[in-house]
């Protein structure tokens, strides 16, 4: 007969940025009886992940799961919605393309673009109708976070949210307390093996000694308790990702969009995220670009200049410590996949969530899922460099096999491979090969369309489109009425 | 873009089988007047249709040829499937159904069946299938389409027990109502291209000639072209599936209810099957000639049969395995010509039906190209392994030692990728996951727990659910599910309800 396992006991989860206090709270609500201890140590400031002010639609689902309310979020964090992430120069110098979030979208309203698709400037070209709804709502600057049990014309629009990365830290931390995880601060002074491959305990400086059953390294990417593992081994993605230095220009104004752009300039890669308290700037170099032509592409003396060097663990789990995060991947914050990775790396721990005594099986099972997180996520990342233009500015990333196989049935074919555990949708990873510039194919089944279906297919996108529109209200007249509606939570 | 005026792609398929027959219907239908679709088939060579179950998968291939399902179920003398009925499989005396649907629901990210084990060892779980409606459904003998809300009704899916022999001729009638043509004649010779090696046309033995670009060969375990000509290299899996014979012998109805599923019981040196058809019963014994005779063989399955039989037993012979690559040069091979697993899960002509849809997503307009190829092949291995790993674990998962057969699958080592998930599923309790291909977490849960394979350990969290509370929550969810089904016609009923989808009495 079947025992249930024995539960931990306690697990010490290693730093304490938003990553680590996530994964905090994620395990004490998955496990009450036990106890869990955040050793604040600092992450650095190349932590992408754990420094992050916005991720991907996955992380609003965990929230969700871990009671961490999106209102809260917009009330007292900052958080701001985004519906689609707009790609400057890509495919061309005057590229641009949109990818919403979201999996609603017609194949054959797909055809119709793969048709009409020329690049070319998005002004230029006014006939190119909007390819989602979520692009019609930006362009009109209408949106409201729909109401969750009703069927309403938006009901469909998939979103990421922005934040504040202290304010939202805060938020965390007291959602922490409230759980009741403690946490101890100080730095590791030692860390002593259980024998078996992993950690019996570790000392803090001043704090004494405290032992686990399990460790959770959400230290950044020193990975300070996995890189003590014999066994621990990163997999650099230096040939796939050029990117060696970010540099992080001081906030700007504060913005309400709905989009957020990634321009490719010829030095590098430039985000812009509009932050409600702040837009803010960074661009992405290899080692050729000089500081003075970086400051020139940054359009600012930078605040901070971030080194890097991407690579992934090739076990994220090893005896009893799991490398979570930047200490897992370390790589650029392109197409803001670093928390997302982090958070499905999170999800999958609290899925498969241990025993007090971890079985080899279950270590192969997450190191084996993770690692295909890790490597779709590179993959994504090494379709951005594999951009028309984006060839000419990195002329030595290179193309791993799975990314050329999609590239090439993508552009012949208009078929993207499935992959297991991939970052984005189905439907979100067509949009998003559009938007950098590579040209669709038409798939057999689109080939086979007619131009009435294609019609009336359209009709239909745009009676819903308009719909939308309608139906939403302008974006920052609503954010306003809410914040004033509650203004004790604001500040 | 290929250009709409360009001439269209001839296709050739060998074989008027299943296989044949959907392919070149599908590929008429899907592809429209880009292909031109012929089909050479010889009345003197016998189809086997064995394939008389089939996967929920099959109903979006029907309607995508534009087909009612109520024709298709007059024509093939279809009734509705909600699972199989595996017995003896385990253990003698033991049986489970392995339903198109889930147990239960998670709890707090945990998975029902953690729960269901932390229930059974106090002894407060009724069987597994108590929680899953499809399964309550199936054992009352009761069908409705599912429901398309949220409800407990819409926790399942459903496929049809039809007859394979009027299956392939039906396929025929709609190939030949939108375009396909039809060659009647024997192949005497595959005529290849000296400096490719492609192929370039079959020859008849009256001297006919039929050119095509693309060839299909769907000439059954024979695999005319694919095999005989290219030598495509066959991979056998005897070892882990010695079932290499069946005896078929369709029988009349035992009693006035028509069960919507399928049954097999296993025997000393394989198993049989009963599968319920609008006027007959399917029935037949599927063995290992290592281990039992023809003749022994078909006495024994004549005296399984519960109704009256209405032929004697015809034994079809098969082997378990795959050609290495389904597409080599301009030739796909589709169905037994590709591969055969064992008739177990009913996956014939859902792996028939996934080689015509994945060739359809690949079709070449021009020159082939090698990547399609190989995304092709790499697609048909997925499939087939994972297929593969599922059906060895019916046989391996047991403790029967009554026959050297059932102590040869118990006993022998199984491929790693297998192992490897039972291993997790025996210390963790946990499954291996993937989203592609054919059997998620469910399939894999039913199949263990039904066979008596008990993880050592499950979740953590279950402990710490208060037991007397969760066990009521379970039994809630038990009578919801026995009341919403109680609600729901009998199958019978049901199948009578719209006479256009029933056939003449034979």
């Amino acid at each position: 007969m079947s025992q249930p396992r024995e539960p931990l006991r306690r697990i010490v989860v290693a730093g304490g940025g938003q990553v680590g206090v996530l994964t905090a709270i994620g395990l004490r609500r998955a496990l009450p009886t036990c106890e869990v201890v955040v050793i604040g140590i600092a992450s650095g400031l190349a932590a992408f992940a754990d420094r992050a002010s916005t991720s991907l639609p996955f992380t609003n689902k965990l929230h969700d799961r871990l009671g961490i309310e999106e209102a809260q979020l917009v009330l007292s964090a900052g958080g701001s919605y985004r519906l689609a992430t707009h790609y400057v120069g890509w495919g061309g110098k005057e590229q641009h393309g949109i990818m919403p979030y979201g999996g609603a979208s017609d194949p054959a309203l797909q055809t119709r673009f793969a048709q009409q698709w020329g690049g070319g400037p998005r002004n230029v070209s006014q006939d190119r109708p909007a390819g989602s709804i979520a692009e019609a709502l930006v362009e009109a600057g209408r949106f409201a976070p729909p109401p969750p049990d009703a069927d309403t014309p938006i009901s469909e629009v998939e979103y990421a949210l922005r934040w504040n990365p202290p304010a939202y830290r805060n938020l965390l931390v007291d959602h922490a307390r409230r759980a009741g995880v403690t946490h101890v601060s100080g730095l590791i002074a030692a860390i002593q093996p259980d024998g078996r491959g992993g950690i019996a305990s570790i000392a803090i400086e001043g704090q004494g000694t405290i032992e686990a059953d399990l460790f959770v390294d959400c230290s950044g990417p020193d990975a300070i308790l996995a890189s003590a593992m014999p066994e621990f081994d990163v997999a650099p993605w230096s040939d796939i990702s050029p990117i060696r230095r970010v540099l992080v220009a001081p906030p700007g104004q504060a913005m309400l969009e709905l989009e957020d752009r990634i321009s490719l300039l010829s030095e590098g890669w430039l985000c812009e995220l509009a932050g409600r308290d702040g837009l803010q700037t960074m661009l992405a170099i290899d080692d050729a670009v000089s500081d003075d032509a970086a400051r020139a592409a940054l359009q600012a003396e930078p605040a901070a200049v971030l080194n890097l060097s991407p690579g992934r663990a090739r076990e994220a789990w090893i005896g009893n410590v799991i490398a979570m995060g930047d200490a897992a991947v370390r790589c650029e914050p392109l197409g803001f996949l670093p928390l997302d990775l982090a958070h499905r790396q999170l999800h999958l721990l609290l899925e498969m969530l241990p025993g007090r005594q971890i079985v080899a099986s279950e270590r192969a099972e997450y190191n084996r899922r993770a690692g295909l997180m890790f490597d779709a996520a590179r993959d994504l990342l090494a379709m951005h460099y594999a951009a028309p233009r984006a060839r000419m500015v990195f002329p030595d990333a290179g193309v791993p096999g799975t990314v050329r196989t999609t590239l090439d049935q993508f552009e012949r074919r208009g078929r993207l491979p499935f992959q297991e555990e991939a970052p984005l949708l189905k439907q979100e990873q067509l949009a998003l090969l559009g938007a950098l510039g590579f040209a669709r194919g038409l798939s057999t089944r689109e080939q086979h369309l007619s131009e009435r279906d294609i019609a009336a297919t359209q009709a239909d996108f745009a009676a819903r489109s308009q719909a939308a529109v309608a139906f939403a209200p302008p974006y920052a007249q609503w954010l306003t009425s809410v914040l004033r509606a509650n203004p004790a939570q604001t500040g | 873009m290929s250009d709409s005026q360009a001439k269209p792609r001839r296709v050739v398929v060998l074989g008027g089988g299943t296989a044949g027959w959907m392919t070149a219907a599908g590929l008429a239908r899907m592809m429209g007047d880009r292909v031109t679709v012929d089909l050479v088939e010889s009345e003197d060579i016998g189809i086997i249709g064995v394939g008389e179950a089939t996967l929920p998968h099959i109903r979006g291939f029907v309607e995508r040829l534009g087909i009612s399902e109520a024709e298709f179920m007059r024509a093939t003398h279809a009734t509705y499937k909600l699972g199989i009925d595996f017995r003896d499989f385990g253990r003698i005396g033991e049986s489970y159904i392995h339903p198109f649907g889930s147990f239960g629901e998670e709890l707090g990210g945990v998975g029902f069946h953690h729960y269901w084990l932390e229930l059974n060892r106090r002894g407060l779980a009724g069987p597994l299938g108590d929680y899953s409606f499809c399964v309550a459904a199936a054992l009352a003998n009761r069908f409705a389409p599912p429901a398309e809300d949220m409800s407990l009704a819409s926790s399942y899916g459903y496929a049809y027990q039809f007859d394979a022999t009027l299956f392939g001729p039906f396929m025929r009638e709609s190939g030949l109502s939108i375009g396909v043509t039809r060659h009647e004649g024997l192949v005497t010779e595959v005529e290849r291209d000296g400096e490719s090696g492609d192929v370039a046309a079959l020859k008849l033995e009256d001297g006919r000639r039929i050119e095509g670009d693309l060839f299909v060969d769907c000439s059954g375990f024979r695999s005319r072209i694919l095999g005989q000509e290219l030598g495509e290299e066959w991979e056998d899996w005897t070892h882990w599936l010695p079932c290499d014979r069946a005896a078929a012998m369709p029988c009349k109805h035992a009693t006035d209810d028509i069960r919507p599923f399928t049954t097999a019981t296993a025997m000393p040196a394989g198993w049989r099957w009963q599968i319920p058809l609008q006027h007959r019963m399917g029935n037949g014994y599927v063995f290992s000639s290592a281990f039992i005779g023809e003749d022994q063989a078909c006495d024994a399955i004549k005296k399984a049969s519960e109704g009256e039989p209405l032929a004697d037993p015809r034994v079809l012979r098969f082997r378990p395995g795959r050609r290495r690559r389904s597409w080599s040069h301009n030739v796909i091979a589709v169905g037994l010509a590709s591969g055969f697993l064992e008739p177990l899960e009913s996956t014939s002509i859902y792996l028939a039906q996934m080689a015509i849809t994945y060739l359809i997503e690949l079709f070449p307009e021009g020159a082939i190209e090698p990547a399609d190829r190989d995304e092709f092949n790499r697609l048909v291995d997925m499939e087939y392994d994972r297929v593969r790993d599922f059906l060895i674990l019916h046989y391996h998962a047991t403790t029967r030692d009554d026959s050297e057969f059932w102590n040869h699958v118990r006993t022998m080592t199984v491929p790693d990728s297998l192992a490897g998930k039972m291993e997790l599923w025996r210390q963790a309790g946990r499954i291996e996951k993937y989203s592609d291909g054919l059997f998620y977490d469910a399939s894999w849960i039913a199949v263990y727990l039904g066979q008596g394979l008990m993880p050592e350990r499950h979740d953590t969290r279950t402990g710490l659910v208060d037991p007397e509370r969760l066990k009521s929550a379970t039994d809630r969810l038990r009578s919801e599910i026995n009341t919403s089904v109680s609600q729901m016609p009998a199958h019978t009923d049901y199948l009578r309800r719209n006479s256009a989808r029933l056939a003449e009495p034979t």
